[in-house]
């Protein structure tokens, strides 16, 4: 039966960009592995390096779902910057020892594009189980919010994650 | 103005105070998520003062002419021995079924077991006219004595006992000496809470290449006129129209509404001498009005001439305020949740043989408890009144078993079936037959028992009441040996209503212990970057614990209601409802 995952994104602790801390300008994008829906958050222009958002996105999850990537990036004058990454294994929030239906606040490490630690992302889960029956796969929107990820005025949308990051992340 | 502030996050953070950020712009209304994520940050840690009401019936007669005269003095009895007066009723004249007025106040304290004593006395009509603190107990009529544990009163649901009279001798023969009643409850004042947010509009800018990094302090006016620091918020970075995150502030912080307060806007500076943007005088019923009036109070700075005030243009805003009751641990425990206690005992060969003196696991025929002895006992006698059946599962850890196999979690009581054991006394028995029928082996693991403990919790938290949480006592000798299992188990245990203490015995290095105890603000964090929700293990030494004057419960249980608390807040669970 498919899942429902209603994800919080909550803030963030102590983000770096370049080793220094972050002033302004700060977003975040939620994807599943297993979908190419992608969710962005409004940017936060007030909290520097401890933004919060607590913005909730509602996204299918299908039963071979794997993980959720959740990537913060800094909207500067020269574009939109990588700030770092967690991959939240849905092995986390399903089947674990809490029950599905109950929200999971949960915390990871975020992992910059040298494969550094930079910062926490807080996010809390709640997974539902859905009702729907034969729901059209081919057609999933590719839900934008907030402001278009390139910066550059562009409508495009960034999915995945760049292939050098999930190759430094496999071999840790 | 200026000096040294908290230095987590550079000083930036807010002190004192619980940020609940209740906003959020996702155009869905108010987020339960986000404000039980907060609410697990927790409050200020503090002590919970009660106060006893006393009631008696059917007191014994002692006078001739008329009733007796009753009056009780509460005593509180210490470990060592030592008695201690906490208060006096008034007296009550010429009746036997009193209900004092005056209450007893006691300081409660969750880690330690507090006998109480209570002396019923007929003061002599000759007496009357003295205050009570005066008398002399030795020239009264004694009616009869009771005693009992705060931690007896405080799980009764409805915080009520009613408690026999017995003479001193406790000896009664036929006679009945009547019933004492005992309700125990907190002070009002000490639940109330406020939440607010503030503004604030045009602040002066006091940097020169960037605007002002502002944050509040907020102080109580003391007796002697000075002020003590209560709060600050967090600092919003180069912001002069600030808008910062919710506090809430406990009346025992700011005691009454009425009681002035200063309040202090500060720019930041990393190097500590931040620069006073203004201040201002204000209770927290002014506040309220600020809020309900929609109005803004005008900041001041000092002068050049003393005696003088400039007024600012910047101004402070109170954009939210909410008076709310806090839920402390006594009133879960009185609504009927429980502290289930649960016990695993190292059996690794690095103990030493059992049946030599030098072992850590030697059972001295003089009856002289060992270290596991004295760790088992002396949690196990202060949490074993938080748990209404006393059924505690007992598990033994790194030893071969009956079986003939190494176990990593095995039942102390030998059953295959439950792990369970009754009383204290049930795992002191299980403990020792253990030690007769179980092979010191290895390696020492925690991973496995730690699952063990996390799946009976998750059971709980399934349940549609999760009114127990379940108290994980680890005593072990050794260094782990799955330390990295052992953090997997903790981050994914750290969501469930669990907390974990651990005890060092001999004289290991325990460092690897002290990583699993997070005391020094650093959570713990799994493999795949998962970090813990809370902190939920404790670690203690026993040779540090016996050459101090602390007592390991007190070193292992006094953060047990703060993490109990902790845990029910980000779950929002509340004590159950009085039937």
């Amino acid at each position: 039966m498919p899942r429902t995952l209603e994800i919080t994104i909550l803030s963030c602790e102590n983000l770096r960009l370049n080793k220094r801390s972050i002033k302004k300008n700060t977003f975040v994008t939620v994807q599943s592995d297993a979908s190419s829906e992608l969710n962005i958050t409004r940017v936060d222009s007030d909290n520097g390096s401890y933004p919060s958002w607590n913005e909730k996105f509602v996204m299918d999850m299908p039963l071979h779902a794997r993980f959720i990537t959740a990537e913060v990036k800094c909207k500067t004058i020269t574009g939109v910057k990588n700030v770092g990454f967690a991959r939240i294994p849905v092995s986390d929030f399903i089947g674990g020892y809490v029950p599905e239906n109950q929200v999971h606040f949960l915390s990871y490490r975020l992992w910059d594009s040298k494969v550094n630690r930079n910062g926490v992302i807080n996010v809390s889960v709640r997974v539902k189980v859905s009702q729907h029956v034969g729901s059209n796969s081919m057609s999933l929107p590719v839900a934008v919010k907030g402001v278009p990820v390139a910066g550059n005025g562009s409508s495009r949308v960034v999915t995945g994650i760049p292939a050098v990051w999930l190759n430094c992340h496999s071999n840790r | 103005m200026g000096g040294c502030f908290s230095d987590l996050r550079g000083g930036k953070e807010g002190v004192g105070i619980r940020i609940a950020d209740i906003n959020n712009d996702n155009g869905g209304g108010d987020n339960d998520a986000v404000r039980h994520f907060y609410m697990a940050q927790g409050f200020p840690k503090m002590f919970t003062p009660l106060q006893l009401s006393l009631s008696a019936s059917n007191l014994l007669d002692r006078d001739i002419a008329s009733k007796s005269d009753p009056m009780v003095v509460v005593y509180s009895k210490k470990k060592d021995g030592i008695v201690e007066e906490l208060g006096r009723t008034e007296v009550i004249l010429n009746c036997l079924n009193p209900q004092w007025i005056q209450k007893i106040n006691v300081i409660f304290q969750f880690e330690i077991v507090q006998q109480l004593e209570f002396h019923v006395y007929d003061v002599d009509t000759q007496y009357h006219c003295i205050p009570t603190k005066a008398l002399k107990l030795r020239d009264q009529d004694f009616l009869g004595m009771a005693n009992c544990t705060l931690s007896e009163i405080v799980t009764k649901q409805s915080q009520r006992l009613t408690l026999k009279l017995q003479s001193k001798n406790g000896y009664n023969g036929s006679r009945n000496l009547g019933t004492l009643n005992v309700h125990a409850e907190e002070t009002i004042s000490s639940r109330n809470a406020v939440e607010m947010i503030f503004s604030c509009t045009t602040l002066d800018n006091k940097d020169i290449f960037s605007k002002t990094d502002p944050f509040i302090r907020i102080s109580r006016i003391v007796e002697s006129g000075g002020s003590v620091p209560i709060c600050k918020t967090e600092v919003i970075d180069n912001n002069l129209n600030p808008t910062w995150k919710p506090l809430c502030l406990s009346s025992k912080q700011f005691g009454s509404k009425e009681n002035p307060l200063v309040i202090e806007c500060f720019d930041f500076n990393s190097n500590g001498n931040h620069v006073l943007v203004g201040k201002m005088q204000k209770s927290i019923v002014d506040l309220e009005n600020l809020n309900k009036e929609k109005k803004g109070a005008n900041f001041v700075i000092p002068s050049s001439n003393h005696s003088e005030e400039k007024v600012l243009k910047g101004k402070l805003f109170v954009d939210q305020y909410h008076e709310m009751e806090q839920f402390s641990f006594i009133d879960y425990i009185s609504s009927g949740f429980e502290l289930n206690f649960m016990v695993a005992v190292d059996f690794t060969a690095s103990n030493g043989n059992p049946h030599q003196p030098d072992s850590l696991h030697y059972i001295d025929v003089s009856g002289r408890l060992n270290s596991y002895q004295k760790a088992i006992m002396e949690v196990g006698e202060v949490i074993q009144f938080y748990d209404s059946d006393r059924h505690f599962p007992a598990w033994g850890f790194g030893g071969k078993t009956y079986s003939g196999t190494i176990s990593h979690c095995f039942n102390l009581n030998g059953n295959s079936g439950g792990s369970e054991v009754v009383g204290i006394e049930g795992i002191m028995d299980a403990y020792t037959s253990a030690l007769h029928n179980v092979t010191l082996a290895g390696p020492t693991l925690f991973g496995p028992i730690i699952n063990m403990a996390a799946k009976m919790a998750s059971q709980s938290l399934s349940s549609f009441n999760c009114t127990k949480y379940h108290v994980l006592l680890i005593i072990t000798d050794g260094v782990v040996t799955d330390l990295q299992e052992t953090i997997e188990a903790l981050v994914k245990a750290s969501d469930l209503p669990l907390s974990i203490l651990i005890v060092g015995v001999g004289n290991a290095d325990f460092k690897s212990m002290e990583v699993l105890d997070a005391d020094n603000g650093n959570k713990l964090e799994s493999s795949n970057g998962r970090i813990a929700t809370r902190d939920i293990v404790q670690f203690v030494p026993m040779r540090e614990i016996q050459s101090g004057q602390i007592s390991i419960v007190q070193a292992l249980l006094e953060e047990l209601p703060d993490q109990f608390l902790s845990f029910m807040r980000s779950k929002d669970i509340k004590p159950l409802p009085y039937k």
